[in-house]
């Protein structure tokens, strides 16, 4: 009995549950419309986006609000690439996205020095500020209006199919790297970054190279994600990767649960299929959005991976045991509290 | 050109300032930031106008009353929202700020969106430009600048001289000291936020004749203030007045002599540029090493 | 086999027939309905182009149904959300297309969205009545299935610069916003201008959501411009105006359909006398305070309490009078081929609202062409000084 029971729990496990819908997504263009397909390309998209995310901010304690401004960075690379150079959609999405990771690994710079709501609010600016230079840097960005891309042609399938296996593909191995760079030394050292920063360093952890690679890393991720954002569209806009996106990001690290991989997942999943619910809503939209995003903050702060790790062993053991996101928050806020005690006296 | 610009930037400073100023207010007091700050504004706005315009109330009676109303609503905000998580992450709080931000604006959508573009409210003064010597403005603006002042010396003195100010200093600087010297953390929190809207609620009746209401205006003034703030360091009131000048004055210079889309980055680059040279802002003491 | 799997094979058959007669049927046309899709902004700052509007579009669908509906057949509005933003308008369009099978789409709300979902509607063949949009690319390459009830952004330039020409301005200069409805309407209307061989004096631009517009001001009072033409929305040309009256800057305004309520905007502005010079285009040949349209003031206000008649209903209630039309005419055997073809042949659709009657008999598929020019006396009430067609 227990050796089933046991058994059970393992096929329960985020591998196994992973393996499955990899298979059934697989299947998806057989009994799907094209707006099915298109959204099943999407989930996709934010899956990649979400592990890119989580490694920088779950795994790394970084707080950065970059992340759709680097999508975007991808996105506007493999599609410029293409467009003013002519170069096909298998050279140009790999460029873009190797685009996306410099600028992210020149953000590490000065995120060197900034911390939690510092490090938030300058990456916000810089969002910003990409927004600004897609919309202003006319010759070479198109503008406001963006622009159109053709779509990539496929021998057996049509446009959406093949960008559907695509982005599925990529997105699959993107994730079990994700799992597997997170178990190796580079995955302990951001961690311990981002469990206590002077420890680390005393550890002999180079601040400066593990950060830059974070950020790099992450930023890889966001520019995969939008070289292929831009093949499904067909189409790249600067308002596409604002700031209501790096707010459905955060999201989805939130919900699924920092620190995992599986959540991100998870997260991207529940994120996307939420934002379908939504548009029952039509226009009170925002105000269900706003209920939910709160009340899943309130109520389930470790996010639905934190949930099942309380309850299946198989989603415990697999991922770093020590990481609760609260103890982590809660640590880093009294540090940054007692830092930040100093300043308060003595001002008006 | 010059003068005008400069004065041009310190009006629309004074905007920012009074937005930074209940920011700072609450990020003294509880140490966190409200990133709806900007929706109490545009709902404390909104009460005003719908007081004003619908109720018929008289012009003064109607901006207090969506004073106290949006004191109430930061208070119900900071217990339902807040609250819970003081002791969770970073990220956590800034999207269940997020998602109190979205709640607002939709519901201002909702409720009085449907009225047509951009509502007008009545300005305090009669609405003539006066024009002293060579220099041009438009009276309410100097009512937005005088607002900021007494804002900014009321708390001042609010902070340095009252028992609650200083209570609130010290249930921001060391939570779990100021709790076992008998100081109410919760309750302190709860006015923290309610007097943070209160404020907004202020700048919206003063600003809303110069900035129009709508129900988006909550985001971009938030920006603007939030970076003001950080500007001149978020534990700052002066700070926060001096930073609003700041980043209107440059914008203004920036559009004046680059170009006029500088206007709306340039206080991005200014964030991006102080938080690389002095993170703690202007006004704020030098970073500590943390841990 | 069996007798489980005998039944379950004929369910399975039967379902399967189902499906293929139904396929056979007319998308969102059932026996007692037609269901129309709409995409525009329902969230976000651009929603005054896609709610409001969809709300005027619903108006006259509830008074047709009331009425017995087309043919026995009631309408039914679809809403999707494209919160202004391209990838948004894109799902948004595949959604009503392929998996709520809308029949025809009556919507389009902020341009730069539109444009990216062009495509989409244009490929499935689906028939789309644009009702806000203004960008020419919607119609330029024209689709065989798209319509235009908005006066595109070339009328509207087109307009603008024969306004300055006629009031004999000798210095015309150009404030825009730089986004991509600003874009949509700036190019345009610098073709026209070079067109004419004229030159703008100067160049200027304010964001959205300015609430300074001092330096341009400044400028263009040096460039000695004498008429000022405003690619801008309400909030920035009401605080531009404002800050021209502060340095007793008072050239000719000219106003386009963005800014298609005086009354609203005289209030905006805030300055007395400030308004005085300004004249503007509306699609539309009336305002919200027109005695004209009481019906459609106490329709809107019925079905939503919070909300007052705007502009932007209007345009809305004009577009869907142009669609129950063309439905009407097409008769009982609804086809979209059928519908096409009968919107493409009316030459004369009469509504309450445009300015003249609709076109669409045209080969650029831009149905209305008849810009009305709006002022008002600062607390006087507003004239309709021309509705002016344009070819």
């Amino acid at each position: 009995m227990m050796r089933g029971g046991k058994i059970a729990v393992r096929l329960l496990g985020p591998g196994p549950i992973g393996l499955l819908c990899f298979f059934a997504m697989l299947l998806l263009p057989l009994v799907a419309n094209p707006y099915l397909l298109f959204v099943g390309t999407q989930l996709s998209i934010f899956v990649i986006l979400a592990v890119g995310l989580n490694i920088l901010v779950g795994y790394c304690g970084q707080l950065a609000f970059s992340q759709a401004a680097i999508f975007g960075i991808g996105a506007y690379g493999a599609g410029l690439l293409k467009v003013h150079l002519g170069w096909s959609f298998l050279l140009s999405v790999p460029a873009g996205a190797a685009l996306a990771c410099a600028v992210g690994t020149l953000i590490a710079l000065p995120a060197l020095r900034l911390y939690g709501l510092y490090l938030a609010l300058a990456t916000l600016a810089f969002a910003q500020f990409t927004q600004w230079v897609f919309l202003n840097w006319e010759r070479v960005t198109f503008g406001a209006g963006g622009f159109r891309l053709s779509r990539p042609a496929f021998p057996y399938f049509t446009a959406g199919t093949g960008t559907f296996y695509i982005a599925l593909f990529v997105a699959a191995i993107l994730v079990i790297l994700a799992a597997r760079i997170i178990r190796s030394r580079f995955g302990r050292a951001i961690i311990a970054i981002r469990d206590g920063e002077v420890a680390a360093e005393s550890l002999g952890i180079d601040l400066l190279r593990y950060k830059a690679l974070a950020f790099g890393l992450s930023a890889l991720y966001a520019g995969v994600a939008g070289g292929i954002n831009a093949m499904t569209l067909g189409f790249v806009a600067p308002e596409t990767y604002d700031l209501f996106l790096a707010v459905l990001l955060k999201a989805m690290i939130v919900l699924g649960g920092l620190g995992s991989i599986a959540g991100s997942v998870l997260g991207a999943g529940i994120v996307l299929i939420l934002l379908e619910l939504l548009r029952a809503f039509k226009s009170a939209q925002e105000i269900v959005f706003g209920a939910i995003l709160l009340s899943c903050v309130l109520f389930a702060p470790s996010g639905l991976a934190g949930y099942l790790s309380t309850r299946l062993d198989s989603w415990r053991e697999r991922y770093v045991r020590a990481f609760s996101p609260l103890q982590a928050g809660a640590a880093r806020d009294a540090a940054e509290a007692s830092s930040s005690a100093s300043p308060v006296s003595g001002n008006a | 050109m010059l003068t005008y610009l400069l004065l041009g930037g310190l009006t629309s400073g004074a905007l920012y300032a009074l937005v930074a100023l209940g920011i700072v207010l609450v990020y003294k007091a509880t140490g966190t930031i409200n990133f709806a700050h900007g929706e109490f504004l545009m709902i404390s706005g909104f009460l005003a106008y719908s007081l004003y315009v619908f109720a018929g109330l008289p012009y003064l009676i109607s901006i207090l009353g969506a004073v106290l109303l949006a004191f109430l609503l930061g208070a119900i905000a900071e217990r339902i929202a807040f609250r819970p998580l003081m002791h969770a992450n970073m990220v956590s709080l800034v999207l269940a700020t997020v998602g109190v931000s979205f709640i607002l604006k939709g519901s201002g959508r909702m409720l009085w969106g449907g009225r047509g573009d951009y509502l007008a409210f009545p300005p305090l003064l009669p609405p003539d430009p006066i024009i002293i010597g060579e220099i041009i403005l438009v009276p309410q603006q100097l009512v937005v600048l005088a607002g900021a002042m007494v804002v900014m010396v009321a708390f001042a003195l609010f902070f340095r001289l009252t028992r609650i100010g200083k209570t609130m200093q010290a249930t921001a600087d060391n939570p779990k000291a100021a709790r076992l010297v008998g100081i109410r953390v919760e309750q302190v929190h709860m006015l923290a936020f309610g007097v943070g809207a209160a404020i907004a609620g202020a700048a919206a009746a003063l600003m809303a004749p110069i900035t129009l209401l709508y129900p988006d205006i909550g985001f971009s003034l938030f920006i603007k203030g939030f970076a003001a703030a950080v500007l001149g360091g978020l534990n700052s009131m002066a700070g926060a007045l001096l930073g609003g000048f700041l980043i209107g004055v440059i914008e203004s210079l920036a559009g004046g002599y680059i170009a006029t889309s500088f206007l709306e980055v340039s206080a991005f680059i200014v964030i991006m540029v102080t938080l690389i040279f002095k993170p703690r802002g202007l006004l704020g003491l030098n970073a500590v090493r943390r841990a | 086999m069996s007798r489980a799997m005998v039944q379950v094979g004929a369910w399975g058959m039967l379902a399967l027939w189902a499906a293929a007669a139904n396929a056979q049927d007319v998308p969102g046309v059932t026996k007692d309905t037609i269901t129309i899709g709409s995409f525009g902004a329902l969230t976000g700052p651009s929603y005054l182009y896609g709610k409001l509007v969809m709300n005027g579009v619903e108006a006259v669908f509830d008074k047709v149904n009331a009425e017995g509906g087309i043919h026995g057949r009631k309408l039914v509005l679809l809403r999707e959300d494209d919160r202004c933003e391209p990838a948004a308008a894109i799902a948004a369009a595949k959604k009503l297309i392929h998996q709520d099978k809308v029949f025809a789409i009556n919507g389009g709300g902020c341009s730069n969205a539109s444009i990216a979902a062009k495509d989409e509607v244009a490929q499935a063949g689906v028939p789309w009545l644009i009702f806000a949009s203004v960008h020419d690319g919607l119609t330029n390459p024209v689709a065989p299935t798209i319509f235009s009830s908005a006066l595109s952004a070339s009328i509207e330039g087109q307009a603008q610069v024969e306004f300055a020409i006629k009031q004999n301005a000798k210095k015309v200069a150009i404030v825009s916003m730089r986004d991509s409805w600003g874009r949509s309407r700036y190019e345009p209307l610098v073709a026209y201008m070079k067109k004419k061989g004229l030159t703008a004096v100067a160049d200027e631009e304010l964001a959205p959501d300015a609430n300074d517009a001092t330096p341009v001001v400044l400028r263009l009072k040096q460039a000695g411009a004498d008429a000022i033409i405003l690619v801008l929305y309400p909030k920035p040309a009401a605080v531009f105006l404002r800050d021209s009256m502060k340095f007793g800057f008072k050239p000719l305004m000219i106003g386009q359909s963005a800014i298609g309520d005086p009354t609203a905007f005289e209030e905006q502005v805030g300055v007395p006398g400030a308004t005085a010079s300004f004249y503007t285009i509306s699609h539309v040949k009336y305002t919200p305070d027109s005695p004209e349209i009481a019906k459609w003031r106490d329709a809107i206000h019925a079905k939503y309490p919070s909300d007052r008649l705007s502009v932007f209903n209007i345009l809305g209630i004009g577009s869907a009078q142009v669609l129950v039309a063309a439905l009407k005419a097409t008769g009982p055997q609804l086809t979209r081929e059928a519908f096409v073809k009968t919107l493409a042949g009316m030459k004369a659709i009469e509504t309450d609202v445009f300015g003249a009657p609709i076109n669409c008999a045209v080969p650029d598929h831009r149905c209305n062409r008849a810009p009305a020019w709006m002022h008002k006396e600062p607390g006087g009430p507003i004239k309709i000084i021309a509705v002016t067609p344009v070819d």
